[in-house]
């Protein structure tokens, strides 16, 4: 390594190019194929992802699952417009709010187009809008009516109104389409793919910018929310990285008084955020809320080394007076620490490969590639451009040290401080590891209180408009998150079972018809495999004898006939009344739960109707008592302008249905309630008819990648520490050393999530990978004091002097970097997604409790426990003066 | 007819067509005879005889139907029934009544879906629900809503007015008048309009597409079959696709029969529940 500083500092300019050149090209590489895909097919362009979906690998058993039921009951993503208008005394039921909605759906109906693989945009059928949905309700004695709910824009107040009182009356529109308190409505816009999202979203907006009336319009759902986080994602990577940059270039200025110098540090950054990235993106990777945080990650790593160096080269150019023996100097002394705290920051994040979460996998990879890329450029690039600085540039570091060896007391606020601390931890020593105990004990106890939670509607800043529709919308309809329950039928249905069903059914109609099909049934049951073959058989033959039978006979046949249907329809378990009352009383018992703010289900289609059929009053509000009657309230119901609506309830087989929950809030600890609460149920309250049950939609699959990353951080963070440990234990080549150089992290990864279990933070996303941070960035430091304190010790062989050295030079560049790394990424609490918030305040606070952790934790451990620690200090030490 | 009757003429309707079944359409034995007869050039003549081909023919006629029902997935679904229809007073164009009668799926058997259907007024329409012995009067606003959970709508069964629409002839093909139509009040109708190919010696529709509001073909009726049965060309298979809602249902006819000699007293409430047997087989 000092080879290769060498190197790099005969020939600084080439050094500088060639980093230019690498960085160009792989700028060339991806910027290429993203402007003009179609000219280099073969290269990798930016591919931004903002489906949180993706959180799980795409042939995940849940996700798998997710798209079957999505294809099975004819889901699609949906644009909500919610219109709400508070100044009204009949909230947006007026005729003139009215027309605007009618004139927004109708424009919606025609955002559709044509794109190389099929149609694309809104799915015109499955609009759920005043205008575009049935109301069934009485038209005077003994009549019943189908008619669009809307069919125009009502002209008077009072027709207005009774829009309202129309779809309050219907379960399926009350608190979906129409609020609870009928003062606002929600149109649902289906489109085909997400990505259709952004120019069905615009073309909205631009109809909703014509309108006059008082009522606010918030365009949001989930398509809506992923658009928007591209766009912030952008802007965090346009802004808030540059700005973190900026600040600490700021940061640096102001400890060397050196701008020339302070910019090869930023040098430094911008090659390794540069390689990390471009690869990413040549390599086919996606731009993922995970893989935008790179640049955020690499950063401080990549200035962290820089800082060491510049600090050292600070502090010992006055006497040495050569700028480059003080770098030969400085390197000699700062290789090992820094390649040992590249190769245990790199394996803090390559652990994070052992996740199950394919964008953390990538994360984890390309931060550690960036961290490998930041240490070449570090030894490399910064010795080459002091190289290629005059030594008159240094004249000031020579004033500046002869003012102090004058007058002691100019040293700094900085070196004073430090000398305090160093005194402290060494005859406090005891005290100090007290207080740290303690400190420990108290990070345990809110490390027992931490909750685990994540929303990634929560990731938007409070007031960005996307929260702000979550809100007006939750507050008044069922809410806007949906989970699906799956119910599928589980009785085993074979053809001993089909067989045996017929048998009697025919036994019971006792007809020579009957006889003669019972005989055939026998026959066929023998070599039958597949009971629906059976039956298809059976079918076909009495359908043949039917037709060869005389008039006398055609009734009997017919019996037979019909015994043949009826046991194909045995199987359909969603016809039958039993289950049908026990879905609606599981939704019951979910509806009454806080989370859930309302249920749609068969059930409700079913006693809708079959109120409406008996008069409309609500004791007919109720399951009919036979699958007869059910299945004829459902034939009533296909008479409507969207029989098509069924089927997103039930499957057209009725042997597989879903409950769809509306929760009014999409923390996935709600989402785990609800699922425990459900299984609680059903296991207390075993359905009619065997039934098979599971979960999809987004905000379950939300649960399940979080599960999966709580447990595989765990795991990471322990196969993290184990290796940092053992690389430790491999470069101070004792175990006791290497246990030593674990204490600061340790510590700090206690204190930081004890923080957020006493303060309350959910243990989410940002917060699982800051862990693997903590692990890279607080071993750092605990490394370069170690090892320049084994050095130093040596040198002078009695601790307490060389503890005075430490606090010297050593602790002055931990405490820089400290400062201007943990200073420098406070812009990020600027940042427009509360994830990067989160990380920024987080890195700033690990890097703060590392370096109080290392320059008071470690002297006070160190003094203790010296006896042990440098009984073979002297065998372990040539090897740290190799060249 | 009854076929037809299914078939909708919708009113001009449904027009036409596909090749295949150019040949059937071709030798409809009785109706052709003079063929080079004059083409007719006014669209509302063409229309008013279309509707009278595809439901009128005849003083009365039954057919069984089986529907067979494919969504988007391609799952299907059946259903079958028989139709017996009337004219009053064998007019052409004008009132008729129309006893649908379901049997298959088994759940439905016994189900009657009964309608009047008048000229210029709403029709009456009847339904009888077995399971819940229930007689009920459906009022709609419109007719253009699902028949039973199908593609075809109930005024695609029971024929759409001749007189609903403004027509006007497009094209005279050797084979076909082609005809379009647009609705005379747009808010009863979700298409802006729909053309028609009609057979000019049947005067059958066998291919109907109908147009939304940019212009494009989302709906579409293709006569798949046509026979002649007493001496009436009939549709015996009609299929109607939806793009909008995705798959199509096919109706085939059998048993069709004309000049049945219906009585009128089947097409009454007192027949909902006890169906008239003898006519239904």
């Amino acid at each position: 390594m000092v080879t290769m500083s060498e190197a790099a500092m005969s020939r600084p300019g080439r050094a500088m190019g060639l980093a230019a050149f690498l960085s160009v090209v792989l700028i060339a590489l991806t910027a290429v194929p993203s402007i003009w895909p179609q000219a280099v097919p073969a290269l990798h362009g930016l591919k931004i992802d903002t489906d949180p979906e993706n959180m799980l690998a795409d042939d995940e058993p849940v996700r798998l699952f997710h798209n079957r039921m999505k294809a099975a009951f004819s889901l699609n993503d949906l644009i909500v417009v919610g219109v709400v208008q508070e100044d009204h005394p009949q909230g947006v039921f007026n005729p003139k709010t009215l027309g605007e909605v009618y004139r927004l759906s109708q424009a919606a109906e025609t955002l559709t187009w044509d794109e190389e693989d099929g149609p694309a945009g809104v799915i015109a059928a499955d609009i759920i809008a005043p205008d575009k949905v049935d109301n069934i309700d009485q038209a005077g004695l003994g009549s019943v009516s189908f008619n669009w709910l809307m069919p125009a824009a009502p002209e008077t107040p009072e027709a207005a109104q009774a829009v309202r009182d129309k779809a309050l009356a219907l379960p399926m529109l009350d608190d979906t389409l129409v609020s609870g308190d009928g003062r606002a409505l929600a149109l649902y816009i289906p489109i085909r793919e997400k990505n259709d999202s952004y120019r069905v979203a615009a073309a909205l907006r631009d109809r909703i910018a014509g309108f006059d009336s008082d009522a606010t319009y918030h365009i949001t759902g989930l398509p809506i929310a992923q658009d928007q986080f591209g766009v912030e994602m952008f802007k965090q990577m346009a802004i808030s990285a540059p700005a973190a940059m900026a600040l600490i270039l700021l940061l640096m200025w102001l400890f060397f008084r050196n701008l020339n110098l302070v910019l090869s540090p930023m040098v430094v950054a911008m090659v390794s955020v540069i390689g990390a990235m471009g690869l990413l993106i040549a390599t086919g990777q996606t731009v993922h809320i995970m893989s935008s945080m790179i640049p955020i990650f690499v950063m401080p790593i990549a200035v962290l080394d820089a800082v060491h160096i510049l600090s050292d080269f600070h502090d010992r150019y006055p006497q040495i007076g050569d700028r480059r023996k003080t770098v030969r100097a400085v390197m000699e002394e700062l290789w090992r620490p820094m390649l040992f705290t590249t190769l245990t920051t790199a394996a803090g994040f390559a652990s994070l490969a052992i996740t199950p979460i394919p964008p953390v996998q990538v994360f984890g990879i390309f931060v550690a590639l960036g961290v490998i890329f930041a240490w070449a450029a570090t030894v490399t690039l910064v010795p080459a451009y002091i190289a290629l600085m005059p030594e008159r540039a240094f004249e000031r570091f020579r004033r500046d040290a002869a003012d102090v060896a004058a007058h002691p007391e100019h040293i700094g606020w900085l070196g004073r401080l430090l000398q305090g601390v160093g005194g402290v931890a060494y005859r406090r020593a005891r005290l100090v590891l007290a207080l740290f105990v303690a400190a420990v004990a108290v990070a345990g106890y809110g490390i027992s209180l931490i909750a685990i939670n994540d929303n990634p509607v929560k990731w938007f800043r409070a007031d960005h408009e996307i929260r702000v529709a979550d809100r007006a919308l939750n507050e008044r309809f069922g809410g806007t998150y949906m989970a699906y329950l799956h119910l599928g039928a589980a009785e085993p249905r074979t053809v001993a079972s089909v067989a045996g069903d017929l048998r009697e059914r025919l036994a019971a109609l006792d007809s020579a018809p009957a006889r003669r099909l019972a005989e055939r049934l026998d026959q066929q049951t023998e070599t039958a495999t597949d009971p629906q073959a059976l039956l298809d058989d059976l079918a076909g033959w009495v359908a043949d004898a039917q037709a060869a039978a005389g008039d006398a006979d055609w009734q009997a046949w017919e019996d037979a006939a019909m015994a043949v249907e009826r046991a194909a329809q045995a199987g359909d378990v969603f016809k039958d009344p039993a289950v049908l009352r026990y879905v609606a009383q599981l939704q019951a018992a979910l509806e009454a739960r806080d989370d859930v703010g309302k249920t749609n289900a068969l059930p409700d289609i079913v006693k809708t109707v079959h109120r409406e059929l008996l008069g409309g009053e609500d004791q007919a509000f109720r399951i009919p008592d036979s699958a007869g009657g059910v299945a004829q309230t459902l034939i009533t119901f296909q008479n409507s302008h969207r029989p098509q609506d069924l089927f997103k309830l039930v499957t057209p087989d009725y042997r597989q249905a879903v409950v769809w929950l509306q929760l009014t809030s999409g923390d996935n600890a709600h989402m785990r309630a609800v699922v425990d609460a459900t299984e609680a149920y059903m296991a207390q309250n075993p359905p009619p008819r065997a039934l098979d049950h599971d979960w999809f939609g987004l905000t379950y699959i939300n649960v399940v990648w979080q599960e999966k990353m709580v447990a595989g951080m765990a795991k990471a963070l322990t196969g993290g520490f184990v290796a940092v440990l053992i690389l430790m234990t491999l470069l101070f080549r004792s175990p006791l050393w290497g246990l030593l150089s674990m204490v600061p992290l340790t510590v700090t990864i206690a204190l930081i999530y004890g923080v957020i279990g006493l303060v309350g933070k959910a243990y989410d996303m940002p917060v699982a990978v800051l862990s693997s941070l903590s692990l890279g960035l607080a071993v750092d430091y605990a490394i370069h004091f170690n090892v320049r304190s084994r050095q130093i010790q040596q040198r002078l062989g009695d601790w307490h002097a060389a503890l005075t050295h430490v606090f010297g030079e050593p602790a002055r560049a931990i405490a820089r970097n400290v400062i201007v790394i943990g200073a420098g990424f406070t812009p990020l609490l600027a940042a427009p997604l509360v994830p990067y918030q989160t990380v920024g305040a987080l890195i700033s606070a690990i890097l703060v409790c590392a370096g109080i952790a290392t320059l008071i934790g470690l002297p006070a451990l160190i003094t203790l426990f010296r006896r042990w620690l440098f009984a073979d200090a002297p065998a372990s030490q040539p090897a740290q003066r190799r060249a | 007819m009854m076929t037809r009757l299914f078939r909708r003429p919708l009113a001009a309707a449904h027009a036409i067509a596909g090749a295949a079944f150019v040949a059937a359409l071709a030798l409809p034995g009785g109706l052709t005879p003079g063929a080079v007869a004059q083409d007719l050039t006014d669209a509302q003549a063409i229309v008013d005889r279309a509707s009278a081909a595809s439901y009128y023919q005849g003083p009365d006629g039954r057919a069984r139907v089986h529907m067979s029902i494919t969504d988007a997935q391609g799952r299907e679904r059946s259903r079958d029934f028989t139709i017996l229809r009337t004219d009053i007073d064998d007019r052409d164009n004008g009132e008729q009544r129309f006893y649908v009668h379901f049997s298959r799926p088994a759940d439905v058997n016994g189900t009657v879906f009964m309608v009047w259907k008048h000229v210029g007024a709403d029709d009456d329409r009847w339904l009888y629900l077995p399971a819940l012995d229930l007689v009920k009067r459906i009022a709609a606003s419109d007719e253009r809503t699902s028949f039973v959970g199908s593609h075809f709508f109930y005024e695609d069964v029971s024929g759409r007015g001749p007189r609903e629409d403004t027509h006007s002839l497009a094209q005279t093909t050797d084979t076909y008048y082609v005809v379009d139509s647009e609705p005379k009040d747009p808010s009863k109708a979700e298409f802006a309009r729909y053309r028609n190919y009609i057979h000019k010696d049947t005067f059958l529709p066998v291919k109907t597409e109908y147009f939304d509001g940019q212009g494009k073909v989302y709906r579409t009726y293709t006569v798949e079959q046509v026979e002649t049965i007493d001496g009436h060309p009939t549709v015996t298979r009609a299929r109607m696709a939806d793009s909008q809602i995705g798959g199509a249902t096919v109706m085939r006819y059998s048993s069709v029969a004309y000049d049945v000699g219906l009585p009128q007293d089947v097409f009454t409430e007192r027949y909902l529940r006890n169906p008239p047997r003898q006519h239904l087989r």
